[in-house]
């Protein structure tokens, strides 16, 4: 596609985005998932940062969505802070956490990454866990209830929280797009495909990998508040878990596509659906069929599409351009 | 020689501890065409990287236009003047030709000569100007090699090292690439050269430097290493 058709596909989708609520009961099942797809879609652009321009597949990034789901609930029960504010000063301490495990990380490659990341997030788990004179421990924490208030971001309906999403997701998207087109986007390409040749070109490897991590870890960070005041309850395993936060993320960029600015919204769009899809409609049957059937269809998208949803576009590009 | 460009003394390096060069010295002039010589194993990939600062050293000195490398990190070393093509070429596949040209000129990137530079690596390449949006990855070996040497050439450096340049190139391929760094050199860029092939490193080069068992086995002239019986016997299979 053109550059002009892109911005056209893109407005288009966008206005439909807009318009889908008025159709859908405000406080049904359908705006809920709608608004799951938009914020894990947010989330795996988050984490697209890292894993797609620097190519480093990170399986810790519930590290940082948990330290801003936390960050901000805290601050609202115990000082009354907006979490408006709570969400940045979250994004303030992911990016914080995100720098400081990067830095001993970052001469790791591959598998070992992957692995000293997932390390990071299992030990923020237990840590929230454990340390429950400040997280509340096991037993979660309770957004406490307000009257609807756009201030203290609360609100009855999930209408709110659909746009909020939406808006989160052009946002964290628009950010990729951005990085990706500047002169951080080629330093990052340059450190993907061979650290030594971006070095003797003059790439401070190590920096760009810090800032990249840093950027990912602060706008991660901030989809945590996000989260806490859409559900209002969450504890330690759900928002530092690896398999609900981490390697769905991961999985969600990948299946849609690795790298590409599409790739996390397609990956959202067909993964949330699915998982939900797959509860409520297999899991009155057999139990652990609903997690069998998603993990068959998972394995089947990988196969067939190894570079993601997205690159099926692509597909269509070529053969047409190669017919003209 | 005072006036020396790079100057190597005394320098270990390796990996692990378990050094490859034991006390290399040598020394490369302004505009002079150098190249390193010797079998696999013998350190003059080391010798390269180790320069660049991407293998760190265990004892001895390098100092480039009176700057002590020692005290920078790699990426710092480019803004000196120093472009390193590294073995096995390592353009990046991802890019156009043109974007992999234009992160040579990284360290550099506010200098507005920039594209006149591009012009000058074109009218050394001719093909890299007819394929400089295409895809770096899909091309041949040959031209690949033409893309790195471009890139460090975008670097306009006064020293220009090679790693083993010709490694896997067809013939043809790789007459057209030294005459180039012929070219390179009578444009006034000094070069240090690091090539397997013997034959053809000593026809281009002004002085040969052998390496063996990461020393300094000997050094001279390159007409005086082609003639020198050792070199004809272990080197150019006379």
């Amino acid at each position: 596609m053109t550059r002009p058709t892109k911005l056209a596909a893109a407005a288009l989708a966008l206005l439909a985005a807009l318009c889908l609520p008025l159709g859908l009961d405000h406080q049904g099942y359908a705006i809920r998932v709608a608004t799951l797809v938009f914020l894990f879609g947010a989330m795996a652009q988050s984490w697209n940062v890292v894993g797609g321009l620097a190519n480093q597949m990170s399986l810790g990034h519930a590290a940082f969505f948990g330290i801003g789901a936390y960050t901000s609930t805290l601050l609202l029960i115990h000082a009354g802070l907006s979490p408006w504010l709570g969400m940045l000063a979250g994004g303030v301490l992911g990016g914080l956490a995100a720098a400081l495990i990067s830095l001993p990380t970052m001469r790791l490659s591959g598998h070992y990454f992957a692995l000293a990341t997932l390390a990071f997030g299992e030990v923020m788990r237990v840590v929230a866990n454990s340390w429950a004179g400040l997280t509340g421990g096991p037993v979660g924490l309770s957004v406490p209830f307000a009257p609807d208030s756009l201030a203290l971001f609360n609100f009855k309906s999930t209408v709110p929280h659909y746009y909020i999403a939406l808006a989160a997701l052009c946002l964290v998207t628009a950010i990729f797009v951005w990085i990706r087109n500047s002169a951080l986007g080629y330093r990052l390409r340059a450190v993907r495909e061979n650290v030594d040749a971006a070095e003797v070109v003059g790439v401070d490897t190590a920096r760009t990998k810090l800032v990249a991590a840093v950027i990912s870890g602060v706008l991660m960070a901030m989809t945590g508040t996000l989260y806490a005041q859409l559900n209002f309850f969450f504890d330690p395993d759900t928002v530092f878990g690896a398999a609900p936060i981490s390697i769905r993320v991961a999985l969600i960029a990948i299946v849609g596509g690795v790298g590409t600015a599409i790739g996390p919204i397609v990956g959202a769009l067909v993964i949330i659906p699915l998982e939900e899809a797959a509860n409520l409609f297999l899991s009155s049957q057999v139990a652990g069929l609903s997690g069998f059937a998603y993990g068959l269809i998972l394995i089947a998208v990988i196969l067939v599409q190894p570079h993601g949803l997205a690159a099926i576009g692509r597909r269509f590009q070529r053969k047409s351009k190669g017919a003209s | 020689m005072s006036a020396d460009l790079l100057v190597v003394s005394g320098l270990a390096a390796g990996y692990d501890r378990a050094d490859v060069l034991h006390g290399v010295s040598l020394a490369v002039g302004p505009g002079e065409f150098v190249c390193v010589i010797g079998a696999n194993t013998a350190g003059k990939s080391t010798l390269l990287r180790t320069i660049s600062r991407l293998v760190p050293r265990s004892s001895g000195a390098i100092a480039f236009d009176g700057h002590d490398l020692m005290r920078l990190p790699a990426h710092r070393v480019p803004a000196l003047g120093i472009a390193h093509v590294p073995e096995g070429r390592h353009v990046f596949f991802d890019m156009s030709v043109e974007d992999n040209l234009l992160t040579g000129a990284f360290s550099r990137r506010q200098d507005p000569e920039i594209p006149a530079r591009m012009e000058e690596i074109f009218a050394l390449f001719p093909r890299l100007r007819e394929r400089r949006a295409q895809r770096a990855g899909s091309m041949s070996g040959g031209e690949q090699q033409m893309v790195a040497v471009g890139r460090a050439l975008m670097l306009k450096p006064r020293l220009l090292m090679l790693d083993e340049p010709s490694h896997g190139l067809a013939p043809m391929v790789v007459e057209e690439l030294h005459a180039a760094l012929v070219k390179i050199h009578a444009g006034g860029t000094a070069i240090l050269l690091v090539e397997q092939n013997t034959q053809l490193a000593l026809s281009v080069a002004t002085r040969g430097i052998v390496l063996e068992s990461g020393r300094v086995a000997l050094e001279g002239s390159a007409a005086a290493l082609r003639e020198d019986p050792r070199v004809r016997e272990a080197y150019l299979g006379l």
